[in-house]
């Protein structure tokens, strides 16, 4: 693990969500190389899809962690990711939105993967809001 | 600590590509960069996409910028010259 390596994130969905959440936060912050996403199909072969998850798992991993960000807890891509999680090591973060994505991209080289998987769930919960009450019109 | 009112001119106000390129600017100052809504209270941080997207400032909205630190004045002529040059993504 060298000093300023980052924590690497997954991004697992149904269908293409994941990867048109990493394009959209590129066009936001640029390259990404840490980050990269799993399409399930519908149909696909659930041990397939499980070797999938674990390859890109391998494929992001930098020496800090990796945080797999998923659409929605309980869901196959939910679900298929469940087993790889271990504590300090392999984080999984339910119902990811575009500012959580942002958050992983944006990272600060100190954070620990513990510390960023926190701010990753606050971020991506803060920017819910109801647009009438946060401009009070 | 200096301040500055500048009101957002680009068609798609302080959109998210706009404060990323706010951002990486921002980041290469030592100085404590805050933005706010004018004459709202709640201050968010010039150095966080996040942040600065939770302002919601569409076009035509004037934000308050605060800088405090060593190098202020060349940070807020940098923030300046970026919203003013409408974050150089319009002609």
């Amino acid at each position: 693990m060298t000093e300023d390596s980052l924590v690497g994130a997954l991004v697992v969905t149904h269908g293409q969500l994941g990867q048109e959440l990493v394009s959209a936060a590129q066009a936001i912050v640029g390259e990404i190389s840490y980050i990269a996403a799993v399409s399930i199909g519908w149909n696909d072969d659930v041990n397939e899809s499980k070797k999938k998850i674990e390859q890109a798992v391998a494929e992001v991993d930098q020496g800090k962690g990796v945080i797999i960000l998923t659409d929605m807890f309980g869901g196959t891509p939910s679900n298929l990711s469940l087993p790889l999680l271990k504590r300090n090591e392999l984080e999984i973060v339910t119902g990811v939105n575009l500012p959580m994505v942002i958050k992983v991209a944006n990272q600060s080289s100190t954070d620990s993967l513990s510390e960023l998987v926190t701010k990753v769930k606050k971020q991506g919960q803060s920017h819910i809001s109801i647009a009438s009450e946060l401009l009070g019109e | 600590m200096i301040r500055k009112t500048l009101r957002i001119k680009s068609e798609l106000g302080l959109h998210a590509r706009a404060a990323a390129k706010l951002v990486k600017l921002t980041s290469q100052f030592e100085s404590d960069i805050k933005l706010s809504r004018l004459n709202v209270e709640e201050q968010v941080d010039a150095k966080s996409i996040l942040g600065i997207l939770l302002m919601a400032a569409a076009k035509g909205t004037e934000i308050e910028v605060m800088i405090d630190g060593k190098d202020e004045e060349m940070a807020m002529e940098a923030v300046v010259g970026l919203v003013n040059d409408r974050f150089g993504e319009e002609q």
